[in-house]
């Protein structure tokens, strides 16, 4: 009792705290210093109409990058926790007829949609990771529905690195034609797509990493779910 | 029914994403084609073999018209029989009479069961609980007949003489 009312307290000042500091800042001001440079240059110096997406790509793909590693992480991270030299899937009962011809019919149309928003990023609000997490999606749809399935995990991890290696690479051949680590080649050097800005072939490199982005996070959400799902059998 | 080709099968997969896609992106814009066209074929090589089992023979045109024709049957007799829930549930004195009941279904195909148990439910007043092999069990909330074939002849039987063309 004590305890709760002591934490209830306490995030009352805390609250009090934040409200305090942020009354401060007003509602619907214009306030953009960076952002009104973002805004009006996006177009000529990326080719993305999605703004969003040529700062998380473009002008700060380093913290995408970092984001691809920390999802890596967090793949390996529970692949070494959960491992086990014989793991299967416990699960016993398997879906009813509805559940698991559902599944059947979702799987490709969900596929698709996962790699219609990556493939849009630079267009639509979306991108490699809402894209990939879709994939992974389809994948968990199947593990719930099917008592025996699992990912082809040769594949699923190979896919994973090489996709991960892509990225760098992109990045490694803007350091070599353009000078530094993630230039946008295919917009600056190359100029393709000058001239459709708003279709789909714009838009430099975003459509390309988001591409490998939507696949590397496809892959090991999936790996993640694998894992969690499986337990251990004694033998 | 047998299983069809696989050809037959990767085909009529590829062949229904591209639509999806051509519905998702709602352009003609040539570069959104090809790239649909290119998605839809690389989905589908991974897709293609738990999608469908007939393959092809889905598209014959007896069985997309009677497709066609279901919508709006369908959707008539969900507007009525949400009318008649709300009867229902405004009416006084609550005349329900909820029950379980068993049907049996004609139909053979995995996907026409689905699309049987879907129908069932999005009608309002029934719902499948469970299906086994033939066996449909479906609460519903006022059992006029609680014997296997006087349910059957008034859930089931209305929606199987399309399903059955459709899907076999």
């Amino acid at each position: 009792m004590l305890k709760r009312a002591l934490a209830i307290i306490t995030l009352l000042i805390i609250g009090y705290w934040l409200a305090q500091g942020l009354a401060g800042v007003p509602f619907g001001e214009d306030k953009m210093l960076v952002g009104q440079y973002y805004l009006d240059n996006v177009k000529q110096q990326t080719g993305a109409v999605n703004a969003v997406t040529a700062v998380v790509v473009n002008y700060r793909g380093f913290d995408t990058l970092g984001e691809v590693t920390v999802l890596f992480i967090a793949s390996t991270g529970v692949g070494a926790l959960l491992w086990r030299r014989k793991k299967e899937r416990t699960a016993k009962t398997e879906g009813s007829i509805v559940l698991t011809t559902g599944t059947r019919l979702l799987f490709p149309f969900v596929m698709l949609f996962g790699a219609y928003i990556f493939i849009h990023g630079h267009l639509t609000p979306g991108g490699g990771f809402p894209g990939g997490a879709t994939i992974a999606t389809a994948f968990l749809l199947l593990y719930l529905a099917f008592i025996t399935y699992e990912i082809p995990h040769r594949g699923f991890e190979v896919t994973e690195g090489l996709a991960g290696m892509s990225y760098v690479a992109v990045g490694l051949i803007g350091l070599a034609i353009g000078g530094y680590f993630l230039f946008d080649w295919i917009w600056q050097t190359w100029q393709f797509g000058w001239d459709n800005v708003g279709r789909l072939l714009s838009g430099g490199f975003i459509p390309i990493i988001y591409t490998i982005i939507g696949i590397k996070v496809g892959t090991e959400l999936s790996g993640i779910i694998d894992n969690m799902l499986k337990e251990e059998v004694s033998e | 029914m047998g299983e069809a080709s696989k050809i037959s099968r990767y085909l009529y997969t590829v062949i229904v994403l591209f639509l999806i896609w051509l519905f998702l992106t709602a352009s003609l814009d040539p570069q959104e084609l090809g790239f649909g066209l290119l998605l839809s074929l690389i989905v589908g090589a991974f897709t293609y073999e738990i999608f469908t089992t007939n393959g092809l023979a889905n598209l014959h045109p007896k069985r997309i018209a009677y497709a066609i024709a279901y919508i709006p049957y369908f959707l008539w007799a969900m507007i009525m029989a949400n009318l008649d829930v709300a009867y229902r549930v405004l009416h006084p004195k609550r005349p329900i009479n909820p029950g379980i009941v068993e049907c049996r279904t004609v139909l053979k195909s995995d996907v026409g069961k689905l699309s049987l148990a879907n129908s069932i439910t999005l009608t309002p007043g029934t719902i499948t609980l469970d299906v086994d092999g033939d066996k449909y069990f479906i609460h519903w909330i006022d059992v006029k007949d609680d014997s296997v074939e006087g349910a059957s002849k008034s859930i089931t039987e209305p929606f199987e003489k399309f399903l059955k063309v459709i899907f076999g």
